[in-house]
């Protein structure tokens, strides 16, 4: 019991770290159309300036916030330059686009860090006893910073005129130009909220398994799985969604096989969507005919 | 397939340089290393050669190539461990990816580009793993060596990269682009695009989109595994790293580089993907650096990539050298050869209902049409027409269906879209969808399996019929509107259908064109096809229609010979109005300058004319209702008036700084967002936030319908349509306008909410926002405007005030158009 009880709790900060991501994906593809392979590398060079600050002494919370804004900065540069050239309306171009950028980035951290792996602090080190059962503070640490995270982005999204005018966009970007939404902008606030999801999705992760050029790549396609299931327009799709893969895949690791976890989350994910090829809270207006 | 001299050359070259290749090597000419990267190279453009044909032809983008490719790499390598012989095993490499690919084809056919794209970088991540745990067959990640494999025939050994797969490499490629070049004049491709560009249209010709994916994929994957199959040969050894999704990324940039579509691009790309190590040690740049930048690069500058982009620069040069001058377009001859005949059949359709939810968009329609019989179904926006035509042709997936249509006593209701060509149903469509990525020959020829010089000769003769000999070769695109609405026909009409069903085939054509049209309608009704026509030009349907049925919300109201149907009271008013309410209109001073005025304003959206010459000027303060027939221009005459449309010529002056709103047609709310978040949205898109913007809001809500207002965090989906149309009104006031345009703010609502939310809208006038009103019937139009402008077919055919009493005969006589004159009335 108690060992499901770890296997679940740590299934779930996983899937915080894939929701987090996926959240960050949806957004900026309900904004601007482009699903951003990018993110993932992106964030990593981010996490890279943070461990420099972390090195430099200036404690960990400034290195997240390090990471954080460079990952913005990136993404905004990003945008302009490659993104909004291409113009509106080229999905596939728009990923391609952003799977160029993905192989720069990892190639500039190679260059510059080399490609053995750093270790990153954790936020919090140390366990916590929960009646027998012994967790990783970082694990709590990493479920209760995304919840707070992703509450931050529904109260956006819910509560103020900017997210309603975001979701506005999303909804239909012809009336939203009708209306007047300045595209630009809103396409631009989505771009730098996407990255600084993706940035503490990565600080939180990377502590676990130490700060490769390739680290976010497994994390990303399971937020790709996430938003498979829970619909690529949806955002708590995707947080949902995330989450389910984070705990399906630890239980799979545990009780099925270490060694076919992806085949196993993958393979559950297409047979749902073969059933339901909308994701499970996906509406069908993102195929354009 | 024909072979044109033409593509018989360009097939031979892939071979040719091929086996010139095999010369070079065999002598001694390229070292052995040498060879090694040539016969690489020549993987590699198999590999990108069916990524990038895949997504040329088929739209499917797949990052998953990589794992297709390692199936066939280890499986020589399991051949070679099991001493199986090597042409069986080539052969089970090719259905093992084959098929694989085709499962992928299929699975993702009912999926977007991009959640196609993803399920194949789900496949290409599952087999990664798998290579990495089967250690049994894969070895792992220590990889698994390929020795030789012995000849079916006896005659040699293929393998552990001796110089013998090296030249099976560079052959193989060589007939591979070989065919892939054959492959380009096939009707197989070009159902293909035909699928990928334009599903819905591509299933009126009778091809089904799911099984195009599903053998495009499964080819591509065979391909594929040919090209793992053979880098396994020359390698000699197998391992899990070179199948990463880098490689996936890099074939998908090296597929772009090159072009995508064009068999040239994928040899470029090849090569590239090859040689791109060298080239990046060259230059001393990272290789994956180097990789990226450039498909960013062509991405941004050569979208086509460099292959096409280089051979529409030399065919431009050829020209120039060639010949001077454009080619022209041949008008269709007066009396056009008369049309094959069809088979004669007979369409029933009873007592046929459509709903869509709790709508009934169709109820209780009953007709026939007798083989070689015209019939024309008019009727006013939102009657119906556009809903009977999808049910015909099988394209009502969302609603219910009752009652019964049946052409030659087979079931249309049941039967898949697909499949009405093969029963004789052709269809062309309003804005002449044809396939724009196939040439004018092409979008005929590729109705039809296969292309035999039959159907070769066929299409050439339809061609001349339809005014476009000699036109074959070009690109639709490069035609004039007039001459693709004849293609949509042609396509149509390909097989001599037993009925042909057109979506307003006489809109957008000049008054030759139509007569055009009128004799090619004559003609096929002649040899034996039925027709049914809806149009809203009512002038032009005369002209060709046996009889005429009308539609009034969702029901025939009438039906009759031509002249009749035009005389009848209750046909006449669905198109005119019967509002009988006046409303108290005051008289306001349209005195002063006009708060924008148009001068001479034409637009074109592409080939065709929306608005031709309209001189208007809006006076500060008044109601004006700009009436028309739909596709008469008033949209897009509203759009430039709020100026977020710029027109092709003339110009809109404005007294000075004049807000504008517009009210889109269909109200265009924002459906998951609530009443208050709708009004929210108008408030951050003019700047307006905070104490200000909630004051606004007070305002505007103030202005809604008492349940609208005690409910404002309902999702705007759940209001009712006259509440939805209120609700939009008040979002454009959110800016404070000095000028609303409203779009057919009547449109689907039931009379009593029309007279409310008329009654509101002149009340804004009273407030002293300047309202233009755009708006179906004329009789509506005169009992709310101060001003009445009435357009016909981009042109502004009359001006007016309600309180001229000449002016209704007027308006009445413009809004038909001029040539119907019999039993012109007041409204």
């Amino acid at each position: 019991m108690s060992e499901l009880f770890l296997v679940v709790v740590s299934g779930i900060a996983s899937g915080a770290v894939y929701g987090l991501l996926g959240l960050g994906l949806v957004i900026i593809y309900r904004a601007t159309d482009v699903v951003n392979f990018a993110l993932a590398s992106m964030a990593t060079l981010a996490v890279y300036v943070a461990l420099m600050v972390v090195q430099r002494g200036l404690g960990v919370g400034a290195a997240v916030i390090a990471a954080v804004l460079v990952a913005v900065v990136l993404g905004l540069v990003v945008r302009e330059l490659v993104i909004r050239p291409l113009g509106t309306g080229r999905l596939f171009a728009a990923l391609v686009m952003t799977m160029g950028v993905s192989l720069i980035a990892e190639a500039v951290i190679s260059d510059v860090w080399g490609t053995e792996p750093h270790a990153f602090p954790p936020l919090v080190g140390g366990t916590v006893t929960l009646g027998s059962a012994t967790l990783a503070t970082q694990d709590l640490v990493v479920i209760g910073v995304s919840a707070v995270a992703m509450l931050a982005v529904g109260y956006l999204f819910t509560r103020t005129t900017l997210g309603s005018a975001m979701r506005a966009a999303a909804e239909s970007a012809a009336t939203a130009q009708i209306v007047g939404v300045p595209a630009q902008r809103v396409a631009r606030i989505a771009w730098a909220l996407g990255l600084g999801l993706a940035a503490l999705a990565a600080v939180l992760y990377v502590p676990r398994v130490g700060l490769a050029p390739t680290v976010l790549a497994a994390p990303l396609f399971r937020a790709f799985a996430g938003i498979f299931l829970g619909g690529l327009t949806s955002m708590h799709g995707a947080v949902i969604g995330g989450v389910a893969i984070g705990v399906l895949e630890n239980l799979a690791a545990s009780y099925v096989s270490a060694n076919f976890r992806d085949t196993f989350v993958f393979a559950l994910t297409i047979l749902i969507l073969l059933l339901r090829p909308q994701g499970l809270f996906g509406t069908r207006s993102f195929e354009r005919v | 397939m024909i072979l044109t001299w033409k593509v018989a050359v360009r097939a031979v070259l892939g071979p040719v340089a091929a086996v010139l290749l095999v010369v070079l090597v065999e002598s001694g000419l390229l070292p052995g290393y040498q060879a090694y990267s040539v016969a690489l190279a020549a993987t590699y453009t198999i590999l990108v050669l069916s990524v990038g044909l895949l997504a040329g032809w088929a739209g499917i983008w797949s990052v998953g190539h990589p794992a297709l490719f390692a199936i066939g790499a280890y499986t020589v390598a399991y051949g070679s461990a099991h001493g199986w012989t090597s042409e069986p095993t080539v052969l089970v490499a090719m259905l093992l990816a084959g098929g694989c690919g085709a499962f992928l084809g299929f699975a993702g056919a009912r999926f977007s580009v991009l959640y196609i794209a993803l399920l194949t970088l789900a496949f290409s991540l599952v087999a990664l793993e798998v290579i990495n745990r089967w250690v049994d067959v894969t070895g792992g990640d220590q990889g698994v060596p390929v020795t030789d494999l012995p000849s079916v025939t006896g005659a040699g050994s293929l393998g552990a990269g001796g110089p013998e797969a090296v030249v099976a490499a560079i052959l193989t490629a060589g007939i591979v682009v070989g065919i892939a070049v054959l492959a380009r004049s096939t009707s197989l491709r070009m159902r293909m695009v035909a699928a990928k560009s334009h599903p819905v249209v591509a299933r009126s010709v009778g091809i089904a989109p799911e099984a195009q994916s599903a053998l495009a994929f499964g080819v591509s994957g065979a391909a594929t595994g040919l090209a793992g199959a053979l880098l396994g040969l020359i390698t000699g050894f197998v391992s899990p790293e070179t199948f990463s999704l880098t490689l996936g990324i890099n074939t998908v940039a090296a597929a772009v580089l090159g072009g995508v579509g064009a068999v040239g691009g994928g040899v470029f790309g090849g090569i590239f993907l090859a040689f791109a190590p060298s080239l990046a040690g060259l230059l001393g740049v990272d290789q994956l650096i180097l990789q990226g930048a450039l498909l960013i690069l062509a991405l941004l500058l050569l979208p086509a990539g460099v292959v096409p982009a280089l051979g529409s620069v030399l065919r431009t040069l050829l020209r120039r050298v060639r010949r001077p001058g454009e080619p022209s377009v041949v008008e269709p001859p007066d009396e056009p050869a008369p049309a094959p005949a069809a088979e004669r059949r007979t369409l029933e359709v009873a007592d046929l209902g459509v709903a869509f939810g709790g709508l009934q968009a169709l109820e209780g329609v009953s007709l026939s049409v007798p083989p070689g019989e015209v019939l024309a179904i008019i009727g006013p926006n939102g009657a119906g027409k556009t809903t009977l035509v999808n049910a015909l042709c099988g394209l009502v997936s969302g609603g219910r269906t009752a009652g019964s249509a049946t052409f030659g006593g087979v079931d249309l209701l049941r039967a898949r879209a697909t499949r009405r060509r093969r029963l004789g149903i052709g269809r062309t469509f309003q804005h002449a969808e044809v396939f724009t990525e196939l040439t004018v020959a092409e979008n005929l020829l590729c109705t039809t399996r296969w292309t035999t010089p039959t159907r070769r000769r066929a299409v050439d003769a339809l061609l001349g019929r339809i005014g476009l000999a000699g036109q074959g070769d070009v690109q639709p695109d490069q035609l004039p509107f007039g001459p693709q609405k004849r293609l949509d026909l042609g396509r149509a009409v390909a097989e001599q259908p037993g009925l042909l069903i057109m979506d307003e085939p006489f809109g957008g054509l000049d008054a030759e064109e139509r007569r055009l049209l009128a004799g090619q309608i004559q003609g096929l009704r002649a040899a034996g096809t039925s027709v049914v026509v809806i149009d809203h030009v009512l002038e032009d349907l005369f002209a060709v229609a046996d009889r005429v049925v009308a539609f009034d919300f969702g029901r025939p109201i009438g039906s009759g010979a031509p002249e009749e149907i035009l005389a009848d009271d209750r046909v006449r008013s669905s198109y005119l109005g019967t509002t009988s309410a006046q409303q108290p209109r005051a008289s306001t001073g349209a005195e002063g300058p006009p708060a924008i005025a148009l001068s001479g304003v034409t637009h074109r959206y592409g080939g065709v004319t929306a608005l031709d010459g309209v001189d208007l000027a809006v006076h500060p303060g008044v109601v004006l209702a700009v009436v028309g027939a739909n596709g008469a221009g008033k949209s897009t005459l509203g759009q430039i008036l709020h100026g977020t449309l710029s027109p092709s010529s003339g110009t809109r002056t404005t007294d000075g700084d004049v807000r504008s709103s517009l009210v889109p047609e269909g109200r265009a709310l924002f459906r998951t967002l609530s009443v208050r978040e709708n009004l929210e949205v108008a408030g951050y898109a003019a700047g307006i936030s905070g104490r200000d913007l909630r004051s606004r809001i007070d305002q505007a809500v103030e202005w809604l319908p008492e349940r609208v207002r005690t409910r404002l965090s309902i999702p705007a989906a759940a209001l009712s349509g006259g509440e939805q149309q209120l609700l939009a009104i008040a979002r454009a006031l959110i800016a404070d306008p000095r000028l609303v345009v409203v779009d057919e703010p009547a449109l689907g609502l039931a009379p009593a909410l029309v007279d409310e939310v008329y009654g509101r809208i002149t009340g804004l006038a009273e407030e002293g926002v300047t309202v233009v009103v755009l708006e179906q019937l004329l009789t509506r139009a005169l009992a709310v405007a101060h001003e009445v402008v009435v357009l016909h077919e981009g042109v502004v055919r009359a001006t007016g005030s309600p309180d001229d009493p000449d002016f209704a005969t007027r308006a009445e006589r413009a809004y038909f158009g001029s040539p119907v004159s019999g039993g012109v009335r007041a409204g």
